[in-house]
């Protein structure tokens, strides 16, 4: 297939052998093929929901060991060494310097698919902690320490070599990701266990984690990832680094607190409660300082999104990144939280969170960073524009069928004359809707991993092109 | 003993303490590294300079 070179998908000769990015194609053609696989078992519990027997007799694939399979694929098999991958491309650009170590980074990818292929085997095979986002079970969750250690030293030793003494803000929200994930993950997969930590104790712990893996771990991480790709896929300065610095610090002040607000109106004490509600209403306050930046810089530069694959993923995550981070402050209210609380609501809020911005920022990433470190053009522009097209309009299914069905369950539960066998037969439409959406979600990863897989399959026999002049604003 | 002065509570003072330190550290140290000054925007200029080399300019971009 002829390709013409576009401006999301340019190779650049000049310069490029400096980085051998060895470890960036092994972290990212990796995350891409677990996209696609646990896409698959997505697929299968959302047909569950409406067909609940279907496949109901196999032990490997109900529904108890589906869903861990499903949460923890995306978070750790997908996104997480997407952004990993991303991260080892980035730091050392913005430092000038090479990765410290590509042998170390290498050993890290081959830890860290280990522990994915591990942790399938284990899930499926019905191992695991019983815990959310913890399910792995213990040596496959030390093994992660293990792997997240080794990348921790290469990104700080890379920073701490870098030629510039000001950082970009990507390298703060890379080095707040690497520190934060560090405690958080200790916290959700290990405090959890220690002796005495029972019952109302555990579930707080468990829900400081799961809601600061996306706060603290793959927000950052996403946010690194934008701030980086956004300016350098539109060519247009971020419009202000002053700005992002405060978002970045009034985000690590603030996120830490929230968890609790998944136990309003729970056995917990008030004031942990009213604390969590406080600060997630204070998130606000970090978000519109990245969503206001983002949006500003593309000022003028809004045709770009045209023609621009990487740009139409990373601003639809900023639109979803606006969106989410006002639902999550706004159901964090006592009064929303009653009727929406452990609703449908609930995985449509995290769906656009983890899906819709922070997957569109790191599917971003990898648009633009693939053709470069192999050399070469994208695959196909139409199949990219496809993809994003399949992504925009199946999660916008799934996402609005989860909240609006999920308000309609609340004020079912809330009914005590409905019985609560009712509000599940109630709820199949909804549950077939998001069935829908996710086969175009789906269609979307796929033809995602096609074109991925072929841009660094095909790659030696394209023509790369040399670097055409530049002009900066 | 109310929900002020629950030992456990005590933990959480604790934490906010350390945030409190820290955010003061890290704002002066910020302030001598001129995050926050004249130049606080030089590395968004930067960026776009690294090794990479830059995307060719889009025709209808705006210079």
């Amino acid at each position: 297939m002829a390709v013409q070179p576009t401006i999301a998908s340019a190779p650049v000769v000049a310069g490029q052998d400096f980085h051998q990015d060895t470890t960036v194609k092994m972290f990212l053609l990796g995350a891409v093929g677990y996209f696609a696989i646990v896409g698959i078992i997505a697929l299968i519990i959302a047909a569950k929901f409406v067909w609940p027997g279907f496949l109901g007799t196999i032990s490997y694939f109900t529904y108890g060991r589906m869903r861990p399979l499903h949460v923890n694929g995306m978070l750790f098999g997908w996104l997480l060494a997407a952004d990993m991958g991303l991260a080892y491309y980035i730091v050392p650009r913005l430092c000038g310097v090479k990765l410290w170590s590509e042998k170390l980074g290498v050993a890290t990818s081959i830890l860290w698919n280990i522990i994915i292929v591990s942790a399938i085997f284990s899930l499926l095979g019905g191992y695991q902690k019983g815990l959310e986002y913890a399910d792995l079970p213990t040596p496959v969750a030390i093994l992660v320490v293990i792997a997240w250690v080794m990348f921790g030293v290469n990104i700080f030793a890379t920073i701490a070599t870098r030629k510039y003494q000001q950082m970009y803000v990507s390298t703060w929200y890379l080095m707040g990701t690497i520190l934060w994930t560090a405690f958080v993950y200790l916290t959700g997969n290990f405090a959890t266990l220690l002796p005495g930590v029972t019952g109302v104790n555990q579930a707080n712990l468990t829900w400081m984690y799961t809601h600061n893996a996306v706060g603290l771990i793959f927000t950052p991480a996403g946010l690194a990832v934008s701030y980086y790709f956004i300016p350098r896929a539109s060519n247009t300065p971020l419009f202000s680094h002053k700005l992002s610095m405060i978002g970045f610090w009034s985000l690590a002040f603030v996120y830490v607190w929230t968890g609790a607000h998944h136990m309003i109106h729970g056995p917990i004490s008030q004031w942990l409660q009213t604390i969590s509600i406080v600060f997630s209403v204070m998130l606000l306050i970090p978000v519109w300082a990245v969503v206001y930046n983002f949006i500003a810089t593309l000022k003028g530069q809004w045709h770009q999104l045209s023609d621009n694959i990487s740009l139409k993923f990373l601003m639809s995550g900023t639109v979803f990144y606006l969106l989410t981070c006002f639902q999550g402050p706004m159901h964090s209210l006592r009064s929303v939280s009653a009727i929406v609380s452990k609703t449908d609501w609930i995985p449509g809020h995290a769906h656009m969170a983890v899906l819709g911005t922070f997957s569109f920022m790191a599917m971003a990433g990898v648009y633009y960073v693939v053709p470069r470190i192999f050399k070469t053009t994208l695959h196909s522009e139409a199949l990219a524009n496809w993809s994003f097209w399949l992504f925009l309009i199946g999660g916008l299914g799934m996402f609005t069928s989860l909240w609006l069905g999920g308000f309609w369950q609340g004020w079912q539960w809330n009914n005590p004359a409905i019985p609560f066998i009712d509000t599940v037969v109630a709820l199949k439409a909804v549950w077939m809707v998001r069935f829908l959406s996710g086969i175009i979600i789906f269609s979307g990863i796929v033809l995602f991993m096609f074109n991925i897989l072929s841009t660094a399959i095909g790659a030696g026999q394209r023509q790369t092109i040399a670097q055409p002049a530049t002009a900066k604003a | 003993m109310n929900d002020a002065t629950y030992v456990s509570v005590y933990f959480s003072y604790f934490l906010f303490f350390l945030l409190a330190c820290g955010a003061i550290f890290f704002f002066v140290r910020s302030l001598k590294d001129g995050y926050l000054g004249s130049d606080s925007e030089e590395p968004k200029y930067r960026m776009l300079h690294d090794d990479e080399g830059d995307l060719p300019t889009h025709p209808r971009r705006m210079s």
